[in-house]
């Protein structure tokens, strides 16, 4: 009652400030929506007790740019216009820009970015772990210079760790998790250089569950726990070269190992045993394709539900890891798909937790060189054309925009990528011109979107994400931060006093 | 059949020719159900010649009658892994001549006779479950 009480007052208080001024424009929705909203902010406190829990979600390649184009399917999905749309993420109280650049990269790459998260520094593009005075690659100098990981402390604060991935769970966020490599590649012992004593990170997974530090691992990946001359349940083969399954050592280990769906969901979880989940030979579908896994939301609920039994709490990352590859591709609508799939999972976490004990924090590593084109009208299909402003409406005209070359445009572009429309003729010069292009083949799941400049897989850029938070401790996140900052965020408020 | 009976059906004919020739091509993925397994749009198919639409991904092997064809440009993303592998959505073609190489982000229509089933290709050891055999591709 009292913050009903606290809630009323400040609402009053705002509908007030406006009152007193006259103004003309103070009784329309736009003016009373942005007065409510400005009266929640009013009355947020902080929570400035230690942290139970931290949840670090991670959309791998959600920068804002990608982020808004989500925000714009996900409203467009339940019929409405789309920018007016929420996300769970955007309900948090607590937000901030993020820079993250690495050590060497003007443009990260997936290892020094969950390294900034996971070590609390930055580090070189390719290695993961392992401090910036290490060259990629060097295996002796690598193995004194690695870090100790968040994961590690909070397990030696007895708290539970869950690691989360719809990408391989050996692939580069979800390895920063619990693995410390100079070269991210080395994902099974196939690729590790003769003479070198790191072990790939596969096995370092193994390990920390031996060790008692990773309690539930969730991904794709099987390839990197089965030998070459194993099939897995799919009949894909595994790429080590050692003979080893280390899908039989965790078994052996005490843990519970699954493949599928099936299995997944008649796991006994809550026992104290390991779990390893290994879904697919590689990444795991994207949510447009997904068939006979888990749901990034599923694996969700079912870790917190599980970790919730220890009462000194968990650290959990989760990562959809193919917002990623979609952009890559330049294929916008696995991106969206994948993305949504995404909130999904975040709305399952807010719903399974209490603010007052869990940090959850939501963010990205890195941006895509994705760019949208304007002016578009409401209601322009994220995906589709960009459509005709209405003059005498709200919602655009159902007319495209067209360039000077008279073509209409999509929303949506890349900088670089599969969609160039400049490509190699048969006389290997470099020329072309854009397709035309109808809405209906620009909403297709399968399309590519145009770009600027041929390469064959779209690249991350350096421009910043954002992260948003609530809970303990989430008002530390405002203004412009480093990526690094994340770690100092989750470790201070889980050692608060 | 007789002269009556053949002046019946040569309408028919006549309208099917061009029909035929102007058939729609069936995108890559029409083959497949979401679980992988084949469409009845693939079963009906099956040993007849077809056009599909799709991408040539960058061949194995030069101086080939063989390539893969893929359901959207097959992007090599050096921050996914070594040796990306491939989708499961994917279409061995064997030509009638020498492949001359196509861009694989450039959209082509092959038409082929589309055969069903697991096959190793003896040569390559490449894998496939759907086939177009006896083709021949054309940008568009």
């Amino acid at each position: 009652m009292k913050h009903i009480l606290l809630a009323t007052s400040a609402l009053v208080a705002v509908a007030g400030a406006s009152m007193a001024q006259d103004l003309p424009q103070a009784g329309t929705e736009w003016f009373t929506d942005a007065e409510a909203a400005l009266a929640a902010r009013l009355e947020t406190q902080p929570i400035t007790a230690r942290a139970k829990n931290v949840i670090l979600f991670t959309a791998d390649g959600n920068g804002v740019g990608t982020n808004y184009a989500i925000r714009l399917f996900s409203g467009q999905l339940e019929g409405g216009l789309g920018d007016d749309y929420v996300q769970p993420q955007e309900t948090l109280p607590y937000s901030a820009l993020v820079k993250t650049y690495s050590s060497n990269g003007q443009t990260p790459d997936s290892a020094p970015t969950a390294m900034a998260m996971n070590s609390g520094v930055k580090g070189k593009n390719g290695m993961i772990n392992v401090m910036d005075t290490v060259a990629v690659g060097d295996c002796a100098a690598g193995a004194e210079a690695g870090t100790k990981t968040f994961a590690e402390i909070a397990s030696e604060m007895g708290k539970s760790v869950g690691v989360i991935s719809t990408a391989r769970i050996t692939h580069a966020t979800p390895a920063a998790v619990y693995a410390r490599t100079v070269n991210r590649d080395w994902e099974d012992n196939s690729l590790l250089p003769e003479g070198c004593t790191q072990k790939d990170i596969a096995d370092q997974l193994i390990d920390q569950m031996k060790a008692g530090v990773i309690d539930i691992a969730l991904g794709g990946g099987r390839q990197h726990f089965l030998p070459t001359e194993t099939t897995d349940v799919e009949g894909k083969a595994g790429k080590r070269t050692d003979g080893r399954d280390l899908t039989a050592e965790a078994t052996e280990a005490g843990a519970q190992v699954v493949f599928g769906d099936e299995d997944f969901a008649a796991l006994t979880m809550g026992d104290n045993a390991p779990v390893l989940g290994l879904f697919e030979a590689s990444h795991m579908k994207y949510e447009y394709d997904r068939t006979g896994e888990p749901s990034l939301a599923e694996m969700t609920e079912a870790t917190i539900n599980a970790l919730s039994s220890n009462e000194e709490g968990y650290y959990i990352s989760i990562e959809a890891g193919r917002v990623d590859h979609a952009n890559h591709e330049g294929n916008l609508y696995r991106v969206l798909t994948d993305g949504k799939a995404f909130a999904d999972a975040i709305a399952k976490a807010m719903e399974l937790t209490n603010p007052e004990e869990t940090l959850i924090i939501v963010t990205a590593d890195h941006e895509h060189a994705i760019a949208f084109n304007g002016y578009c009208g409401r209601g322009s299909k994220i995906n589709g054309l960009c459509m005709g402003e209405n003059e005498q409406g709200t919602e655009h005209t159902g007319e495209p925009n067209l360039g000077d070359d008279g073509k209409p445009y999509t929303v949506v572009n890349y900088l670089n990528g599969a969609g160039a429309v400049v490509t190699e003729q048969a006389d290997g010069t470099w020329s072309g011109s854009r397709p035309d292009l109808t809405e209906e083949e620009a909403t297709d799941p399968d399309y590519v979107q145009q770009a600027l400049i041929p390469l064959s897989s779209e690249t991350h850029s350096g421009e910043d994400v954002a992260v948003f938070a609530r809970g303990p401790w989430a008002h530390l996140f405002r203004g412009v931060i480093e990526q690094n900052e994340i770690f100092h965020v989750m470790n201070y408020a889980v050692h608060a006093e | 059949m007789n002269r009556r009976h053949l002046l019946s059906v040569l309408p028919a004919l006549a309208l099917a020719a061009p029909l035929r020739a102007a058939e729609e091509p069936i995108r890559l993925r029409e083959l497949y159900e979401k679980d992988l397994s084949f469409s009845d749009i693939a079963l009906d198919a099956e040993g007849r010649r077809i056009p599909i639409w799709g991408f040539m991904a960058p061949p194995l092997k030069a101086d080939s009658v063989f390539f893969v064809l893929t359901n959207r440009p097959m992007a090599v993303c050096p921050f996914c892994e070594p040796g990306m592998p491939w989708p499961d959505d994917i279409l061995a073609v064997y030509a009638k001549r020498i492949v001359d190489v196509v861009p694989f982000n450039v959209p082509i229509v092959v038409e082929g006779v589309l055969e069903l089933g697991d096959y190793v290709d003896p040569e390559l050891g490449f894998y496939s479950k759907v086939r177009l055999a006896d083709a021949t591709f054309r940008r568009v």
